[in-house]
């Protein structure tokens, strides 16, 4: 199964030519628009398409040629937006962002399916602009639908790895919470102390054993959110 | 649920959001669901360099599980009071 990013998309029913959806696993179709035109990335619009928002993903078909169409999972639809400007784009469209996973091996020679994965931004254009509302909301729901699905460990009580609580890092004192110093004033373990001389000057130092794995070295990643400084 | 109760409070303020693709955009947040997806009005981008499209945007929706950072004004924030209930719901669960 191939994992996020835009992909070509051909499957057609036999009857009407809409997609065929993965209805085993409760894929439905959502909403069907013709008469759309996409513009994938910095490349030239494709018309006249049909877009179906199904409940996993968005399928856009050629009406002109069956073997062409593109479909995307809302899995890996970072932002959609609806965009007016007419100096930007020269006509009202679905702005759509594309979480596009970054591969260590630089496989651009190979041409198709590769480049449409590296593909980050998709136009959706109707030619009737007026349905852009509603398409925009039908995106809203269907990101709903999708959210990022949870690995069951995660559900454990213990099983989460944040680290947020005071007890697990020292901020700024702690609060009520004082740290509990563990002061060795055995003699034998005296550092400082003067070879001779006066010993009424030289204070011996008491060694600071702490044994309190708190202080240990953190293993696991502390989460960022207070580290942004603006 | 924390966050999700934190940023309800927060509709109607400004606050800048940043993907992890580096994008960062300020706008009213409009409102947020439980998986902390971000609606924003009156956006205007950060970098308009990298994003041109993004200009005409005025309205979007931004995946939760995109977002890196969701920059809050700072009287916005009560740190102690944000702090206290996050070590409270570590230690509930």
């Amino acid at each position: 199964m191939v994992v996020g990013g835009l992909r070509e998309f051909a499957l057609r029913r036999s009857g009407d030519g809409s997609p065929a959806l993965d209805e085993s696993n409760g894929e439905e179709l959502m909403h069907v628009q013709p008469s759309v035109a996409v513009a994938l990335g910095s490349r030239s619009v494709e018309s006249p398409g049909t877009l179906y928002i199904t409940s996993r993903k968005l399928i856009w078909l050629s009406d002109v040629d069956v073997a062409k169409g593109y479909a995307v999972d809302f899995l890996s639809i970072s932002l959609h937006a609806v965009s007016r400007d007419p100096q930007t784009y020269s006509s009202p469209c679905i702005y759509t962002q594309i979480e596009v996973v970054e591969d260590d091996e630089d496989d651009t020679e190979s041409a198709g399916v590769l480049e449409l994965s590296k593909i980050r931004e998709m136009r959706l254009v109707p030619s009737d602009a007026t349905q852009l509302d509603t398409l925009f909301d039908v995106f809203c729901e269907c990101a709903e639908l999708n959210p990022e699905p949870v690995e069951e460990e995660e559900e454990e009580e213990s099983g989460h790895n944040w680290v947020f609580s005071a007890d697990q890092m020292v901020v700024g004192g702690g609060g009520e919470e004082d740290a509990e110093w563990q002061i060795s004033q055995s003699p034998t373990s005296v550092i400082g102390h003067s070879n001779g001389g006066d010993e009424s000057i030289a204070q011996p130092m008491l060694e600071l054993r702490i044994n309190d794995q708190r202080f240990d070295d953190a293993e696991e990643m502390v989460h960022e959110s207070e580290t942004k400084d603006h | 649920m924390l966050f999700f109760s934190y940023f309800k409070d927060l509709v109607g303020q400004e606050v800048t959001v940043e993907l992890k693709n580096d994008l960062a955009i300020r706008g009213t947040l409009h409102s947020v669901d439980q998986y902390l997806n971000i609606k924003l009005e009156n956006t205007r981008v950060v970098d308009q360099d990298k994003f041109p499209h993004m200009l005409s945007v005025r309205n979007c929706f931004i995946r939760g599980s995109v977002v890196r950072y969701v920059q809050l004004p700072p009287d916005g924030v009560d740190v102690d009071l944000l702090h206290d209930a996050a070590r409270r719901e570590a230690r509930g669960g």
